[in-house]
């Protein structure tokens, strides 16, 4: 299996460092700065992660880069709202205005390996708080395998699609990597890095 | 004579900026990898957001410095490792307790040092505070606007998050540990809009008074 590449944005960005330091992902895990982005060739890798805080401007100007390693069979995992069209067939962000709890819960729409054992309600709150997981939703591409919405099922939060041979995980919150912790959404990590190393045979 | 703003690319700052609670308020806002000494003739007020690349902030120092020498005010908020480029900044990092809020009796560390400073007419004391990610020791004769005590755990001697500093440049520098701009623009925390309500009016004043 190819490594995987980790744009990296100037800062140290912990969530990311425990990423590639867990023992599923050592050595598997390779981080470029995003501005190298261009001069990377992307068939040597397998998946490309894409945190919140990178220059989505920037992205987008290396689009047609990243609609080819898709075609090709790629795995792009994207977090954030999508301020820049910088991934094929998605549509600008929703953010929840005036949103109270109810807005706010994470609701399961469709089972998969990544949420595995994970419960909405670990997803919802953090310390009781909810909102870090997610708030706002956007609208997939045709086709697309809807995970998780906020709130009501038409505000899709966490969703699949393919391009080409490829296929896209979108989660319009922060990073998944954010979610180590010692609750049921510390799966989430693990359990991604076994997705996006099982190669694209995977929806 | 103009307000200007730094643009990162990231998500948040898009909203933040060209969103359009506030996008009228900019005179021009500079795309970050882009930025030149001609895109700031004739801005008097320059905004750095917070979290904006900091390798791209120490690669253009130079041009942000000469900016602040030329008699610019250049306000640098928080997350931009402004210690490693902008003169007279000494920051330490303190582990950010996210949860303060939480507590039995919560009670801010905050405290309101210069109640006079036009900043708080434009800026309620209240609408500052969030959680912070670490300190800053003032240079000499600048005026700090917020400060916090020492780290009970004994970590820092605790320090500014916002001061106003009238005497490292020809110019003036307005730093802040603060950082509105991830919060506001990834719609969580109210308390960043608030405090982004009062600043940016306050900031487009200042650079057209």
């Amino acid at each position: 299996m190819k490594p995987a590449l980790a744009l990296s944005y100037g800062f140290p960005d912990g969530a990311m460092a425990n990423l590639t330091s867990h023992p599923d992902a050592v050595g598997r895990i390779t981080t470029r700065d995003l501005y190298g982005l261009q001069a990377l060739d992307l068939n040597k890798f397998g998946a490309l992660l894409v945190s919140m805080h990178v220059d989505q401007r920037f992205l987008a100007s290396r689009a047609g880069q990243i609609a080819g390693f898709l075609q090709d069979g790629g795995t792009v995992i994207a977090n954030g709202h999508l301020a820049y069209p910088f991934l094929p067939g998605m549509k600008g962000v929703h953010a929840l205005q005036n949103y109270g709890l109810k807005d706010l819960a994470v609701r399961r729409l469709t089972d998969h390996a990544i949420w595995a054992g994970v419960s909405e309600n670990d997803l919802t709150f953090r310390r009781g708080v909810a909102g870090f997981y997610g708030r706002a939703w956007h609208e997939p591409p045709e086709g697309a395998t809807v995970i998780h919405a906020l709130g009501t099922p038409d505000r899709p939060l966490d969703f699949i699609y393919r391009v080409g041979r490829g296929r896209v995980l979108f989660h319009g919150g922060n990073d998944l990597w954010q979610y180590g912790g010692s609750d049921s959404a510390g799966r989430i990590v693990p359990q991604l890095l076994h997705w996006m190393f099982s190669g694209e045979s995977a929806a | 004579m103009s307000l200007a703003i730094l643009d990162g690319g990231a998500f948040y700052h898009h909203e933040a900026i060209h969103g359009a609670r506030y996008r009228d308020l900019f005179d021009r806002s500079i795309y970050m990898p882009e930025l030149t000494p001609e895109h700031l003739e004739g801005v008097r007020l320059l905004i750095v957001p917070d979290r904006i690349n900091p390798d791209l902030l120490r690669a253009r120092r130079q041009i942000l410095i000469d900016f602040a020498e030329n008699g610019g005010t250049l306000v640098v908020l928080g997350e931009n490792q402004a210690e490693t480029w902008l003169p007279g900044v000494n920051w330490t990092s303190r582990p950010t307790n996210f949860w303060w809020w939480l507590e039995k009796d919560a009670r801010p560390q905050q405290r309101l040092v210069s109640p006079d400073h036009e900043f708080f007419q434009a800026v309620p004391f209240a609408d500052t505070i969030w959680h912070f990610h670490g300190v800053l020791r003032p240079p000499a004769h600048s005026q700090t606007l917020i400060d916090v005590p020492p780290d009970p755990e004994g970590r820092d001697a605790g320090g500014a998050l916002l001061y106003d500093d009238r005497v490292t440049t020809a110019g003036r520098l307005i730093v802040s540990t603060l950082d509105p701009f991830y919060h506001h623009g990834s719609n969580f925390m109210p308390a960043t809009t608030k405090f982004l309500d009062g600043f940016l009016p306050w900031a487009r004043r200042l650079a057209r008074a």
